[in-house]
């Protein structure tokens, strides 16, 4: 080879890894968590693609995942919304209460996505309307939601209340969850990719005015995504309850948190805009379970665990944030 | 005048080379200046102009090659480092900090002068940039008011004096004039020569040619990261000056055709666009009728108010009275503008008009998705099709479609900016600025175009800063200060700059 075409080759490389830096490294980082992992949890005998496992592991990504490709929608308007896990613990609460008293989880799904896309519609076009932070409007669903929580378990008489006479077998095979979770990343990728919806909410992540410029609808494109999101959330509430049978005061507590970091290390740019990728929830959510099984087989203790995990949020916030483009979604 | 035997070299740069990834800015450039000398540069956008003075100026640093600043090897690590040692640049993007005052923004960096003990004495520091500023003629600016209370052209005059020492030897300016109203061009001339007098070394980037044949004392052409060729004063005043230049410039003939050639004001009877009594903020009772194939000039001083008769024009402000009119039909927003079938092209081309970190495709196609849906489906052979169109239409330098819009230069970003509308087949374009820091073989192209849309019918209402492009360009045109129409005129042969200079001063 001579010296120009090596050059070249070096060049090209650097192209490459400069436009698709942040795919290659939250691949990498997965790639890296599987072979780590299937050696380590080998050796102690525990290995972490046993069928016990598998089906923790499977069980662990999937409420993660499913809330976390809605989500992909909501960060790439350069929004977050910290009302995800209270509202999966409402959800959770509201299919279990409403399971009992028909015997069905039918009236308790419609149930839930009326209330799931009231909230949407309002953290969605509260920021554009009344010209704040969107997050602070999630902040304040999630402070009424847990009053609202607090309520129901107190009238209850009990922090925790059991589904009984609905047959909830379909949503504890891990071949089910694989399928749903599919399923739902097909309609929003499609959604995101090949409709007005995520081509709207990635020029208004990208640049607002310029949007607004062109023609696009903000507070319309701004809400949509959030009943994308408020679908994706009842789903996620679904197999959250329906793994356990059961919902309690705690249940979606720091939800918001596991997917925010399921995001991050799945690649997805803190700004939103044109670079929010679908995959980054499937990716993220992937490598944030790894890391949550894996590590406690290999003998790290749970305390540790949480340890590690924020330590490896803080790197990649660090790097997101040291980039001139990047600031924290609001 | 210092003579040019006498003249010493203060910078020099020999083989200079950049890249950026695959695009090579810079190929093997010499270049020198001497004390004294005001040097312009101009070239195409994209030519390598401001990326040689960016890298003498510590901004970035350079593939290759080796440069001397008073006989000295140099490299500068910083800009800081370069304004330290008397190399000062002056962008043509906005550069001050904001939230802090204008005494802050003028002495960043340098606040230990004022501080005792960690303590920054702020009144002092009030008073001396104060005075500072009284001295460059600017006095009107305010030490200490925030920044952000500025406008844009203030906040450009700030910037000079945070830029311009007593330690400076090399002042850079760097398409700064697009940004400043005839006022602030003044005081940066008047500055730039005393500077000259006083052997310091100016280099002077612009794209205005009446400009640099006006201030300059020498002058370097670039294209394509070479350097094509120096000229003298002497050179500079030739008659067929501007056309060698232009030459240089492009690499062909650029033709003597510039602007339109016709003196027909004539259009068709419809009216396109109508501002029926419109009020707005200071706007009272606006009026205007556009017609198809009319193409109607607006100028006047940047704060006159003609940049908010387009963002009217467009359903962008909400009035306080009176309507836009298109097809019988009132326009209150955008959305309502495009359906309609206007296009805007704001003057504010990186912040409002293109998504920059965004595909080149993704940009043209925005405005055109709701005629691109299939049921719900966009399909992605159409998007690229009608970007590709577009592309090649404007000859928009790049890679492809998927191209991201910051890696364009200014002019090549500017077309993507028209291609939109025109993908959108946008029968009134209102157009703010449509030729800010774009190269004249860009510019010529964009009359052209203009010209064209002119013949198929379309509407245009062209607001400018530069007057020559208007009365080159427009079939009627409105001369407006503070707020209000001053005068408006027809095309015409005998139309001069200095006709209309009057009613906007």
């Amino acid at each position: 080879m001579t010296a120009i075409a090596q050059e070249q080759e070096k060049q090209t490389l650097v192209q490459w890894l400069k436009k698709h830096g942040s795919t290659a490294a939250s691949l990498g980082g997965l790639i890296f968590c599987i072979v780590f992992f299937s050696i380590t949890t080998g050796i102690k005998g525990e290995s972490i693609w046993s069928g016990d496992k598998l089906s923790t592991l499977i069980g662990d990504v999937i409420v993660t995942a499913l809330m976390a490709v809605g989500a992909v929608f909501i960060y790439s308007l350069g929004n977050m919304d910290v009302s995800i896990g209270k509202q999966v613990g409402l959800y959770s609460t509201m299919l279990v209460l409403i399971g009992n008293a028909t015997g069905s989880l039918l009236p308790g799904i419609l149930a839930c996505i009326a209330v799931a896309v009231i909230i949407g519609i309002i953290n969605g076009a509260a920021g554009e309307l009344l010209h704040m932070y969107s997050v602070i409007s999630s902040v304040v669903f999630m402070m009424v939601i847990s009053g609202i929580t607090t309520i129901i378990y107190s009238n209850v008489g009990s922090k925790n209340i059991i589904l009984s006479g609905v047959d909830l077998s379909f949503f504890r095979s891990p071949v089910n969850m694989v399928i749903v979770l599919v399923i739902e990343y097909l309609i929003i990728g499609y959604f995101f990719y090949f409709t007005k919806f995520g081509k709207y909410a990635r020029a208004i992540g990208a640049n607002q005015t310029a949007a607004a410029q062109s023609g696009v609808n903000i507070i319309k494109y701004r809400v949509i995504p959030y009943i994308f999101l408020a679908f994706c959330l009842v789903t996620a509430s679904l197999f959250q309850m329906g793994y356990t049978g059961a919902a309690s005061d705690a249940t979606g507590t720091g939800f918001e948190m596991n997917v925010m970091v399921s995001l991050i290390l799945g690649g997805m740019p803190l700004k939103g805009g044109m670079k929010s990728r679908l995959s980054c929830a499937v990716i993220g959510a992937l490598t944030f379970s790894l890391l949550a099984v894996g590590l406690p087989i290999i003998g790290v203790p749970t305390r540790m665990t949480f340890m590690i995990k924020a330590l490896i949020f803080l790197v990649v916030v660090l790097i997101t944030c040291r980039q001139k483009t990047g600031p924290l979604p609001r | 005048m210092v003579q040019e035997m006498e003249k010493e070299i203060i910078f020099e740069a020999k083989h200079m080379r950049k890249e950026f990834g695959p695009t090579i800015a810079l190929k093997d450039v010499d270049f020198t200046l001497r004390r004294g000398e005001i040097r312009g540069l101009v070239g195409e956008n994209g030519s390598g102009k401001s990326t040689i003075m960016s890298i003498a100026s510590g901004m970035q640093p350079a593939t290759k090659g080796e440069m001397f600043y008073k006989g000295q090897p140099w490299k500068p690590a910083s800009m800081v480092e370069a304004q330290d040692a008397g190399i000062s640049m002056i962008l043509q993007e906005a550069n001050t900090i904001p939230g802090v005052t204008v005494a802050q923004n003028i002495f960043s960096g340098h606040e230990a002068e004022f501080s005792k003990f960690g303590v920054i004495n702020m009144v002092k520091m009030k008073k001396a940039a104060q005075k500072v500023l009284e001295s460059f003629g600017v006095g009107h600016i305010k030490a200490g008011d925030l920044i952000d209370r500025y406008t844009f052209e203030d906040r450009k005059l700030v910037e000079l004096v945070r830029c311009v020492t007593e330690n400076t030897e090399i002042l850079v300016v760097d398409e700064t004039t697009t940004a400043l109203s005839l006022e602030g061009r003044e005081i940066l001339y008047k500055l730039i020569h005393k500077m000259a007098d006083q052997g310091k070394g100016i280099v002077f980037v612009s794209h205005d040619m009446d400009e640099i044949l006006e201030q300059c004392t020498d002058l370097t052409v670039l294209r394509d990261g070479d350097i094509i060729g120096h000229l003298n004063r002497q050179e500079m005043d030739a008659a067929d000056a501007v056309k060698n230049i232009r030459y240089m410039m492009v690499g062909r003939e650029i033709g003597d055709k510039y602007y339109r050639e016709d003196y027909d004001t004539g259009h068709q009877e419809e009216v396109a666009l109508e501002l029926q009594d419109v009020s707005l903020g200071r706007i009272e009772h606006f009026n205007l009728k556009l017609h198809k194939g009319e193409i109607i000039g607006m100028g006047g001083l940047s704060g006159c108010g003609m940049h908010d008769v387009g963002r009217i024009a467009y359903g962008l402000e909400k009035l306080s009275g009176g309507k836009v009119i298109r097809n019988g039909k009132e326009i209150k927003t955008p959305l309502q503008a495009i359906n309609s079938g206007i296009g805007y092209i704001s003057k504010n081309r990186d912040t409002e008009a293109l998504i920059l970190n965004g595909p080149i495709q993704d940009n043209i196609v925005l405005p055109s998705i709701p005629a691109l849906i299939r049921k719900t489906f966009i399909s992605p052979k159409a998007e690229k099709k009608l970007s590709d169109a577009e592309i090649g239409n404007y000859r928009i330098k790049c890679h492809g479609g998927k191209q991201y819009v910051n890696t364009l230069s200014g002019g090549n970003k500017q077309k993507v900016s028209f291609g939109k509308w025109t993908a959108k087949g946008s029968e009134v374009i209102i157009m703010d600025c449509p030729t800010r820091g774009v190269d004249i073989g860009v510019k010529q192209a964009m009359y052209t175009l203009i010209e064209e849309m002119k013949k198929q019918g379309k509407a245009i209402l062209m607001i400018s800063e530069e007057l020559s492009e208007l009365i080159g360009m427009a079939d009627r045109l409105i001369i407006m200060k503070d707020f209000a129409v001053t005068h408006t005129v027809e095309r015409s042969p005998e139309l001069k700059q200095t006709d209309l200079i009057e009613y906007m001063i």
